[in-house]
């Protein structure tokens, strides 16, 4: 019995056929297979996605890609999302997956913040003129120097494994998989190039990409694929993967079609066999047994480089955050429910977690309650989309920000959230070797050098304007913060004062 | 038809005949017209032998310096003042009214024992506003031997710090303005000729005086949060902003400090206690920390220097005071002066030396140090540098050193 009734289509890309020279580069460049060529000329079929790639590489510029009008009849609470989403469900019989992060429009707080900037008082800084510092460090920090009983300062007991970025600035963790083997190269060569750190992902280290290793953090997740003392010694920190925001409670999922020769060696399992990370780590049942693996990661990297933790943003972060700093995290970071995957079920991603705004507010507030910010390097990651977002994160909280899917878009991707299908058309979420040709790695990485200097130029003007000349100033410093948004209840929660509201 | 007048003459004013360097109408303007481009105005004045100076003197630098402050508050703070009291802690309080007085006593009868107390003398000046506070002072022992003071676990400072913070804190009308050894501050709201004449400054004599004249920007002006802003022997005049006051709160706050006087400034008085008398740093260090160099500057530090100077960054970056700002400190055993301008030196300050060498100096402004001491030798600290100078011991840095002389 046939129960298949045709989802309709959401986008529409229309041919300018008086335009259209008939290359058909645009064909080739379609890797959903939504356009052929017909009767000489370029025809339309199923399955657009609206990743732009025929658009872009159209040398006439002859193709546009619309959001097709009137698909469903118009109605204010099942809207064409949820009748296409139903209809999904009905056809197949599963849960239905997506990429990419939250796809919904009531979790921004970032913009309903606004910045401080200096009057009279005290003046602004122009950063060209005088040194505006953005060096940041993550790690545990010992809370006060020793001094010994002459009164001078013991260094060697004052000093703790620390990494040294000149940016406050993480490339999150995307493993080699998830995207291609170009694409991890470019972010792992722009993390070198700007002296930043670059989140390995879950599935090891390549051999090829072990001159990056001072720029990397190594990411320990419950299916701990390639993870080898030697590469935990190698690398400049390493993160244990609790929860990822996009899914909170679920681990990573990499299909067994992409698991090709590349992916196999570097991951160290089977050729063509899935990669299911577990739920959660099955040596961690308990915040006790958290603390067992932060001690034989130190002991096996031998004390030398930081040990950190990452969480999904969850109701009760505030508290887990501290009990993780309690086990000896070295750094902590937690990942909002807007943040990026290449695959997750669509119901986690848009339902489950917080927004990064709240939370990192939150463990920030907990951890100074607590007496334990000192210590700690908090990272926050989780759709910071801009040097904005960046600043007001940071500004609410974080040492340190990670971010992936804006190095993803300065790579090419379009966010056209179809990473689980394994066929990207840029060449960035894919393992085809075809499609992962098409993403130049010498490119994309100056285009995410390009990007990223332009956040740190444009913090350093924001700050400038503050009158902070050293980014550490800005951490937390949510004096300089006001909210005008439409609930004032979430000011109170992110302990930031209503736009209007002065000083004392 | 009008009559042309060039726009150049009124400028000058009708009260300035005699041209553009004629400045004694100046003196006529009333207050609330005079310029108001001004911000805080600091002075301290310290000699080295120990010997005793008159309140009149710190008076007259201050007062000085009149463009500097907005009468919104001033205040000074006296070392070596209570010979007879040295080695009780003497607490000076500012009671909105007698119940005020009355809860705080119940207070301090729990925690110290009182040795001595009396009314601080004040004289209402007809420019200021009322109402005015009641002003008393206490020389107190903290009540060490009994169990309920093994129960906080704490060391008598701290315990100190701890009853002036829950005064502060929930005991309405009543503000503890300074709870050091051998000290007393004296402050208001009013212009510093008003605020000396109120406590009658001329009457003390101390071997170290501060004072601060106040032009609050972005916090009220209200008795209590006037400077100096002191938590046991130390003692803060502060001159700027704190742009990362956020951050700094966080620190002090972490480590039991409650910040209730409504100003940026009680921030640095908290850090300077916490890293130099809890920590146990050095004063440079805890400068450094304050007022940190640039790493490119850091770079060229020597190794030693070099390592301490990052993990002092590192480890203490709540601590950075960042904005501008010019601070005098004070501390007793042994009275200690430090002065200390951020990292860019946005803040004036400049220190001054008597011919024998014996009375030290430092000021916002030069013509403080010259109205009393008119052949003093002046200098400028360097940006971020601190100058030290101690009772019995003469100038230890002059603020133009390398960073970490004699720290490590």
């Amino acid at each position: 019995m046939r129960t298949d009734i045709k989802v309709p289509e959401k986008y529409l890309p229309i041919i300018d056929q008086e335009a259209c020279i008939r290359c058909k580069r645009c064909i080739k460049s379609c890797s959903y297979g939504a356009l052929e060529f017909k009767d000489d000329k370029v025809r339309v079929k199923d399955g657009c996605v609206s990743c732009l790639r025929c658009v872009i590489d159209c040398p006439t510029s002859a193709i546009t890609v619309v959001e097709r009008p009137s698909s469903y009849a118009p109605h204010a609470v099942f809207s064409p999302e949820i009748r296409r989403s139903i209809m999904a469900q009905a056809n197949s019989g599963g849960v239905l997956l997506s990429s990419c992060g939250a796809n919904a429009e009531y979790m921004d707080i970032f913009n309903d913040i606004l910045l401080d900037a200096a009057q009279v008082t005290n003046p602004s800084i122009d950063p060209l003129r005088e040194p505006v510092e953005t060096k940041t460090y993550l790690g545990r920090r010992p809370g006060k120097v020793v001094v010994d009983d002459d009164g001078r300062i013991d260094l060697d007991a004052s000093e703790t494994p620390i990494v040294v970025m000149d940016m406050p600035i993480m490339i999150g963790h995307i493993s080699l998989g998830s995207i291609s083997y170009n694409a991890q190269a470019a972010l792992f060569r722009a993390a070198s190039e700007l002296n930043i750190l670059a989140g390995t992902g879950e599935g090891g280290l390549h051999n090829d990409f072990y001159c990056h290793s001072k720029n990397l953090c190594a990411e320990v997740a419950s299916g701990r694929f390639g993870v080898t003392s030697h590469y935990l010694k190698e690398v400049s920190c390493v993160d244990i993967k609790i929860g990822q925001g996009a899914k909170p409670g679920h681990g990573g999922h990499l299909p067994g079609e992409k698991v090709q020769k590349l992916i196999s060696e570097t991951r160290m399992i089977p050729l063509g066999t899935d990669a299911l990370s577990p739920y959660p780590h099955h040596d961690i049942y308990s915040i006790e047994d958290l603390q067992q693996l932060i001690s034989v990661l130190k002991e096996s990297t031998e004390y030398s480089v930081p040990v950190g933790v990452k969480i999904a943003a969850v109701h009760n972060v505030g508290a887990i955050a501290s009990g993780i700093v309690r086990a000896g995290a070295d750094f902590l970071t937690i990942d909002g429910l807007r943040g990026g995957t290449g695959s997750a079920p669509r119901v986690i991603r848009d339902h489950a977690g917080m927004p990064i705004e709240i939370a990192v507010s939150a463990v920030d507030q907990r951890l100074q309650e607590e007496g334990l910010r000192d210590k700690v390097t908090l990272c926050a990651s989780g759709s910071i989309r801009t040097a904005a977002d960046m600043i007001k994160c940071i500004a609410l909280g974080a040492d340190v920000v990670g971010v992936c899917t804006s190095a993803m878009i300065a790579m090419g991707c379009t966010v056209c959230q179809q990473c689980h299908r394994g066929a990207c058309s840029w060449g960035i979420a894919t393992q085809v070797p075809e499609l992962a040709a098409r993403l130049d790695t010498e490119v994309a990485a100056q285009r995410v050098i390009n990007m990223f200097h332009a956040w740190n130029e444009e913090l350093k003007e924001i700050m400038g304007a503050m009158g902070i000349d050293s980014v550490e100033s800005l951490v937390g410093n949510r004096d300089r913060l006001r909210y005008i948004g439409p609930n004032p209840r979430i000011a109170e929660i992110l302990d930031v004062k209503h736009s209007g509201e002065g000083w004392g | 038809m009008y009559e042309y007048e060039p726009r150049t003459a009124s400028l000058r004013g009708p009260e300035a005949p005699h041209g553009f360097s004629e400045r004694s109408y100046l003196v006529d303007i009333p207050d609330r017209h005079k310029p108001r481009h001004g911000s805080c105005g600091i002075a301290g004045c310290m000699n080295i032998d120990g010997s005793l100076i008159s309140g009149s003197r710190i008076e007259k630098m201050i007062t000085t310096m009149s463009e500097r402050e907005n009468g919104l508050g001033s205040g000074f703070v006296a070392y070596g003042l209570f010979p007879d009291f040295a080695d009780e802690y003497c607490m000076q309080f500012l009671f909105e009214n007698e119940e005020s007085q009355a809860l705080t006593e119940e207070t301090l009868s729990e925690w110290v024992y009182m040795i001595k107390d009396e009314k601080v003398p004040t004289f209402p000046q007809s420019g200021m506003s009322p109402p005015f506070p009641l002003v008393w002072r206490y020389f107190v022992r903290p009540k060490t031997g009994t169990e309920a003071y093994v129960r906080t676990g704490l060391s008598e400072e701290d315990y100190m710090v701890r009853l002036v913070m829950s005064v502060n804190d929930s005991v309405p009308g009543s503000y503890c303005v300074s709870s050091g050894k051998d000290m007393a501050v004296f402050k208001g709201s009013g212009y510093a000729r008003e605020i000396a004449k109120f406590y009658d400054i001329s009457r003390y004599k101390g071997c170290m005086w501060l004072s601060h004249s106040r032009f609050p920007t972005n916090s009220p002006g209200w008795w209590a949060g006037s400077h100096p802003i002191s938590i046991l022997d130390w003692s803060v005049c502060h001159n700027g902003e704190i742009t990362s006051y956020g951050v700094n709160r966080k620190l002090v706050e972490m480590a039991g400090y409650k910040c209730n006087l409504l100003t940026d400034s009680e921030v640095v008085t908290y850090l300077w206690d916490l890293m130099v008398r809890r920590h146990r740093l050095p004063v440079t260090a805890a400068a450094f920390a304050m007022a940190p160099w640039y790493y490119r500057d850091i770079e060229r530090l020597p190794e030693d220097e070099r390592r301490l100077a990052n993990q002092l960054r590192i480890t203490y970056k709540e601590a950075f005071l960042n904005g501008p700002f010019s601070i005098l400190v004070g501390r007793s055993d042994p009275v200690t002066m430090i002065a200390l301008a951020d990292r860019k030196k946005l803040r004036p300050l400049v220190m001054g030396e008597s011919d024998d060498g014996n009375s030290v100096y430092a000021a916002s402004e030069e013509c403080a140090i010259k109205s009393v001491q008119y052949d003093a030798r002046i200098w400028a600290t360097r940006a971020g540098n601190p100058a030290v100078v101690k009772v019995g011991e003469g100038i230890v840095r002059r603020g133009t050193e390398s960073p970490f002389l004699g720290a490590i």
